[in-house]
C-alpha cells in the first residue's frame, strides 16, 4: 500500500468549506481508503483537518498528486504537515477502531543506523501491550512535507477516544520506555523536533 | 486506572574527582525545577561513599511522582523548557556517562500494566 497523509491548519471560519472541498478532492483521487474529518480535541501540532488517503501503488498517487494538490492551496489553508510512505498495516484486534490516530517524527539525521533500529522495535512493541489498539502500521517516510524533514509515521486505529488518552497513555511500555527517545533529558533522545499527534474519529477500517 | 508511584532515577558515573561538585550543582541547579514540575526527591546515593580525587563515582540519583499522570504532567511541563536538556550539556564536564530510567515498586507492576 502507498499511503498520503496530510494535516491541514485551517482558518476557523472556514473549516467546514475547507473540509468539503478536501473530501471532494479525495473522493477524486479514487484512493482504496479515503479519510478527511475534523482532528478531535486533544491533538499536538496536528491540525484541524486530518487527510489520510491509501492507494493500492505509488503509481496511483502519482496520477492524481497534481490535482489533489491543487485542493490543498486554498488561502485558508495556512499549513500543511504530511508525509507519503509505503507499507502495510498489522491487526491487534478483531475489531475496527473508532479513532485514527497519526504520529509524525523526525528521527536526528546522525542517528546510527542500529539505534534507529531499535528505536523502531521498541514502537512496535507497544501494539502487543497496549490492548486498544486495534491496527497500527509504523513507516519510514518516503517524502515528508511541512515544518520538519518527517522520517517516520506511526499510525493506529483505537477502539475510542478513551482507548487513545487511557491505555496508550499510561501503560508503562509508553512512559518507561518508549518516551525516552523523545526525552531531550534522556542520553537516548533521537527525537528532538516538535512531533505531529493528530488523531480523528473513522466510521471505517482505515489501516488494512 | 492503573496507580503506583513512579519512580525516575539518574544513574551517573562522575569523571574522576568530580562527585561532589556534580552533586552540589545538580541539587543547586536541576533540583528546584525538578521539584517545581512535581517530582519529589527521595535519595541521593554516592558509590562509594568516598569523594574520590582520582577516581570515578556512581551518583544515583531517585525522584519520584506519585501516579503515571503525574509523570506526564511533569513531562508536559518540562518538554517545552528549552533550557533543561541543554543543562546536561551545561555539566558534561562533570560527568563520565550516564543514564536515566523509569521504574515502579515490583509490588505496583501488575496494577500499572492493567491500564
Amino acid at each position: 500500500m502507498y499511503s498520503v497523509i496530510r494535516l491541514l491548519d485551517v482558518v476557523e471560519g472556514d473549516r467546514a468549506r475547507v473540509l468539503a472541498v478536501a473530501r471532494a478532492g479525495a473522493a477524486a483521487t479514487a484512493a482504496r481508503h479515503q479519510l478527511v474529518q475534523p482532528t478531535l480535541p486533544g491533538v499536538r501540532n496536528g491540525g484541524d483537518i486530518l487527510v489520510h488517503l491509501r492507494f493500492d501503488s505509488e503509481s496511483q498517487w502519482r496520477s492524481v498528486e497534481t490535482d489533489f494538490a491543487a485542493t490543498l492551496t486554498d488561502p485558508a489553508i495556512t499549513r500543511v504537515n504530511g508525509a507519503c510512505y509505503s507499507g502495510d498495516a498489522a491487526r491487534s484486534g478483531v475489531h475496527a477502531g473508532t479513532v485514527y490516530r497519526s504520529l509524525l517524527l523526525r528521527v536526528l539525521p546522525d542517528t546510527e543506523a542500529h539505534v534507529v533500529a531499535r528505536f523502531e522495535d521498541e514502537l512496535r512493541l507497544m501494539p502487543r501491550y497496549v490492548n486498544t489498539i486495534t491496527a497500527w502500521q509504523l513507516s519510514r517516510v518516503e517524502e515528508p512535507v511541512g515544518t520538519s524533514e518527517w522520517t517516520h509515521v506511526f499510525e493506529q486505529e483505537f477502539t475510542d477516544v478513551d482507548g487513545l488518552m487511557g491505555p496508550y497513555l499510561m501503560h508503562p511500555i509508553h512512559w518507561a520506555v518508549i518516551d525516552r527517545w523523545f526525552d531531550p533529558e534522556c542520553p537516548d533522545v533521537i527525537v528532538r523536533d516538535r512531533v505531529c499527534h493528530s488523531f480523528c474519529r473513522c466510521d471505517t477500517t482505515v489501516l488494512s | 486506572m492503573a496507580d503506583g508511584a513512579v519512580f525516575v532515577v539518574d544513574h551517573v558515573v562522575t569523571r574522576p574527582g568530580c562527585a561532589r561538585t556534580f552533586v552540589d550543582t545538580y541539587l543547586a541547579e536541576y533540583a528546584p525545577g525538578a521539584r517545581d514540575r512535581g517530582m519529589t526527591l527521595r535519595d541521593v546515593l554516592v558509590s562509594p561513599p568516598i569523594w574520590f580525587d582520582d577516581q570515578p563515582n556512581t551518583v544515583t540519583i531517585t525522584w519520584s511522582v506519585p501516579s503515571p499522570q503525574a509523570w506526564w504532567e511533569m513531562t508536559w511541563k518540562g518538554r517545552p523548557d528549552s533550557t533543561l536538556g541543554p543543562w546536561w550539556d551545561t555539566i558534561g564536564e562533570l560527568v563520565q556517562e550516564r543514564t536515566r530510567s523509569v521504574a515502579a515498586a515490583a509490588d505496583d507492576v501488575d496494577r500499572l500494566c492493567d491500564v
